[in-house]
């Protein structure tokens, strides 16, 4: 569509604005994590890496920071199958049943966070889960089941089923089907999947807030206790890092779905 | 976030022998939904309903205290300026990523990501360091000998920062009904003599409504339900009603307050999602057909 | 030989007859018995910030001693112990509570103390309640911004609730639980007696808190008064000493009204139900020593609470040292008794204005 000269320049423009909008406040940290003094008022003054120092050596913050990876892999995983599964079997069903279903599933996306974490909370507290790894798995794999399912269900409907039955009629067994022809085929479904869900957990926050002790605290637990109790910008330090290795990890899949989807042209 | 229901009916009919195969599939799925969510949320109306004893007086509580409803009031407040500013500033720039090169989109869409995967937490941790009083924003308007804006616990602050965290939940959904407009539609009431706004206004605006609607329904559900940037980013005047809830709980142990609170969060979510999925759907189907 | 034999066994069965006896002995606040704590694991909760990493730093000799491995948890919540309780999961084993709490709730929530297995003999005098030592001595104090009001400062607390001599933005406490000491002050200025106060008299009370309008900013935990100040955010500010010590060490341009400043302490307590009450107990005998007094008030200017303690703190700190001659002639005295009694009405009423109208 052809725009006025205008038109294009104000469409830029506000694009550009809307894109820093997006992207600049977050890059904030990044100063602020070098900073000398132990605050966050702006400017930062001085040059340190103690914060980074902090990070690595202090063990309130590694300790929190690997029990995020623990429970955010098992999450990852354990989403990753449960939601496939669910997957599979509601494109297999009658719509309506399906869509039924289907939406019951994805209520985790709805639910406001407090009133989930209460109840969890509550549900927790009768039965001895506060603070442990079983508590904080379950929990988060409930909340990232839905992109799975999303994600999986979306490769599902772009695929033809009709590749399945041809390789049955070659004489593939089902496994043999599933293994050869369906799982790479909805593949990239099933991987966004587990990255949504890693992502999922390693973030969540409210529901943890709820059902974390000292015993077992997650880092988005640790950096909002942090940010609460303290102007300590070791906070800073970790958000620069966890945006640096976004950054990469983006980067980098769009890089090679780029180079791929060339690749196949 | 599609909302297709487009799946083929003949297909799965054909497999319906196999009653049974496909609910054992679900069902780890739904054992867990309903150990994790399903029981937890009955608790929660239980407790409205029977703490510390059995009756409504929870629910009249929260609708005979004027600062309950206040707040309530406010939660509807804010979430309606989060969407609007969302709309207006994913408007524009959903419609560029369907308009320039790849590379440009690519680059537009990472803008869109980066911040949707970076830790909610962090984001809302920026939004304090830049609307803080000697934060950036103030920094710079007092160099500039400007005066100072007051925005760290205002309204105004936690609308900024919510509708940062919520508007990649406005361009998707947005891009990806534009994306399958059909600009020929456009040329010809062009060609028909019609000016570029009449054109944008009769043809475009009316084919992307679904992916507004569908936006904006979920930015603004999203939103009420809001709790970390409120609390970091609010003060006292800007309390959503998740603030009130956490505090009820947490602080006051009024499990049955809190949970008649949470219970009318829960049910305002649910009465716009049943009142959004016809409009949505209706709409969906419009934009298809045409 | 043989006799040998007999002396050792005599001395073994008389260092054996001894132990028990030993561990009956009195405590001595401060001392803990070598690798006593091994592969143990003890929960200390506290508000944060300076205060919380100047408490840890005093129980670093405890920690190396005993051999236990310090969990550290906050800010102490009162519903959170409560919640705990109730479902019989106690995760926090010793608690730092603000003042009333111990009072309120114990028995319930908070353990009646066993004083044979803490050296109380050191804390000053009518500090030791039934559930709780005290945890330090500190105050709240008035801070004004020097930039807002230079030749014209706040003197008292009845400056701070006037707005049209003082204009300017006022940040109070609003972490939790009231401050009773602040709505006393509130109460003087209707020409109330604060010692003959009565429930009616509360919301009269409050409502002088909401007449500040809309200048108000309720800080919720130590660090945000602190942030408040070192950024020149509020004009007049209620803090804990030790805060607007960090604070004005930080280059916060801040001036305190010593004038009434309120005398406070926090509370160590035991909550009901932790799984190892001895652990517990030898974490607060060893937190009451003098030496770990001492650690605690140089890195705080809290007032230690052992009576030998002889902290050496640098001048910044000394500034806001309240437990001076000078000090505690200006200070003022909450009527405890009274905010004990009416505890949940009173909190019930502020939660409301911290809600927000």
């Amino acid at each position: 569509m052809a725009m006025h000269p205008c038109t294009r320049v104000m469409l830029g423009l506000s694009c550009l604005l809307v894109a820093l909008w997006l992207v600049a406040p977050t890059l904030v940290v990044v100063p602020m994590s070098f900073n000398g003094n132990k605050s966050l008022a702006f400017p930062p003054v001085g040059f340190s890496w103690q914060w980074y120092e902090n990070f690595v050596s202090n063990p309130e913050w590694s300790t929190s920071f690997f029990n995020s990876l623990k429970v955010a892999l098992i999450v990852a995983v354990l989403a990753t199958v449960l939601g496939t599964l669910a997957a599979f079997g509601l494109d297999r069903m009658k719509a309506r049943t399906a869509g039924l279903l289907r939406m019951l599933l994805l209520t985790p996306m709805v639910v406001p966070g407090v009133v989930l974490a209460i109840g969890i909370y509550a549900v927790y507290l009768d039965t001895q889960l506060v603070g442990t790894l079983t508590g904080f798995v379950l929990a988060h794999t409930i909340l990232a089941l839905p992109f799975v399912l999303i994600a999986v269900q979306a490769s599902l409907e772009v695929f033809d089923k009709r590749l399945e039955t041809a390789a049955a009629s070659l004489g593939a067994g089902r496994l043999a089907t599933f293994r050869t022809v369906t799982l790479p085929l909805i593949a990239p479904g099933i991987l966004s999947g587990l990255l949504f869900a890693f992502a999922t957990s390693f973030d969540e926050i409210i529901v943890s807030l709820f059902i974390t002790n000292p015993y077992l605290k997650t880092l988005p637990v640790q950096i909002f206790s942090s940010i609460t109790r303290d102007a300590d910008p070791t906070v800073a330090a970790v958000g620069t890092i966890l945006l640096c290795a976004t950054t990469i990890l983006i980067g980098g899949g769009l890089f090679l779905m780029g180079r791929e989807r060339r690749g196949n042209l | 976030m599609s909302t297709s229901d487009t799946r083929s009916d003949s297909g799965a009919a054909s497999r319906a022998r196999r009653n049974w195969g496909p609910l054992a599939l679900a069902l780890p799925a739904l054992l867990l939904l309903v150990g994790v969510i399903g029981y937890p949320l009955f608790t929660v109306v239980l407790r409205s309903l029977s703490q510390p004893e059995w009756g409504l007086q929870n629910y009249i509580w929260f609708f005979g205290t004027p600062v309950n409803l206040v707040v309530l009031q406010r939660t509807f407040t804010i979430s309606a300026w989060v969407t609007l500013v969302c709309v207006v500033a994913a408007y524009p720039y959903a419609y560029a990523m369907t308009a320039v090169g790849p590379k440009a989109r690519l680059l537009l869409t990472l803008c869109v990501l980066i911040p949707f995967w970076v830790s909610g937490v962090v984001r809302t941790l920026a939004w304090v360091i830049l609307l803080q009083d000697s934060g950036v924003i103030n920094s710079t308007l007092r160099a500039l000998d400007l005066g100072r804006l007051r925005l760290i616990r205002t309204q105004t602050g936690v609308v900024i920062g919510m509708a940062q965290v919520l508007l990649p939940f406005m361009i998707l959904p947005l891009y990806s009904v534009m994306k399958g407009i059909d600009l020929r539609l456009v040329q010809a009431s062009r060609s028909l003599g019609a000016s570029p706004l009449r054109a944008f206004f009769t043809v475009y605006l009316p084919l992307s409504l679904p992916g507004v609607y569908a936006g904006a329904i979920i930015v603004f559900i999203l939103a009420l339900g809001f709790y970390i940037t409120p609390a970091l980013l609010g003060g006292p005047r800007s309390t959503m009603l998740s603030t009130l809830v956490q505090n009820q709980v947490l602080s006051l142990l009024q499990w049955g307050r809190g949970g008649a609170m949470g219970v009318v969060l829960l049910l305002a979510t649910f009465i716009l999602l049943a009142l959004a999925g016809p409009l949505m759907r209706q709409k969906h189907k419009q934009g298809a057909r045409s | 030989m043989k006799t040998h034999l007999t002396l050792a066994a005599a001395g073994v069965a008389l260092v054996l007859g001894a132990l028990p006896a030993m561990a009956q002995e009195k405590p001595v606040a401060g001392e803990v018995k070598e690798g006593s704590l091994k592969g143990k694991t003890l929960t200390f909760v506290s508000y944060g910030g300076i205060y919380q990493d100047g408490q840890i730093a005093a129980l670093k000799e405890f920690v190396d001693k005993s051999g236990v491995k310090l969990l550290s948890d906050g800010p102490t919540e009162t519903a959170k112990i409560q919640a705990q309780v109730e479902s019989g999961n106690v995760s926090w084993d010793v608690v730092d509570t603000s003042d009333f709490p111990p009072y309120v709730y114990c028995g319930k929530l908070f353990q009646k103390l066993d004083m044979s297995k803490i050296d109380t003999s050191k804390i000053p005098a009518g500090q030791v309640g039934e559930c709780s030592v005290p945890a330090m001595n500190y105050g709240v104090v008035l801070m004004y911004n020097n930039e807002t009001y230079k030749d014209n400062p706040p003197k008292s607390w009845a400056d701070f609730f006037d707005t049209e001599k003082f204009p300017g933005t006022r940040a109070i406490e609003g972490s939790g639980d009231v401050s009773g000491g602040l709505l006393e002050q509130a109460f003087r200025l209707n020409g109330g007696d604060p010692k003959a106060m009565k429930p009616e008299d509360i919301d009269g009370a409050i409502q002088k808190v909401r007449d500040i309008g809309s200048d108000t900013i309720f800080w919720k935990t130590g660090a945000e008064s602190q942030q408040l100040a070192e950024s020149g955010e509020a004009d007049m500010i209620m803090m804990w000493t030790g805060r607007a010590m960090a604070a004005v060490k930080n280059g916060a341009k801040y001036t305190p009204v010593w004038q009434d400043w309120l005398v406070v302490m926090d509370q160590l307590t035991i909550p009901v139900g932790v799984k190892d009450t001895d652990a517990a107990y030898a974490l607060i005998n060893a937190y009451l020593g003098k030496s770990a007094q001492e650690i605690l008030t140089e890195k705080t200017s809290y007032t230690p609470i052992n009576n030998e303690a002889q902290p050496k703190v640098e001048p910044a700190v000394a500034a806001f040292l309240t437990n001076t001659p000078e000090r505690q002639k200006q200070g003022y005295q909450q009527n405890i008794k009274f905010w004990v009694d009416n505890y949940e009405a009173v909190n019930e009423k502020w939660s409301a204005v911290l809600a927000g109208n």
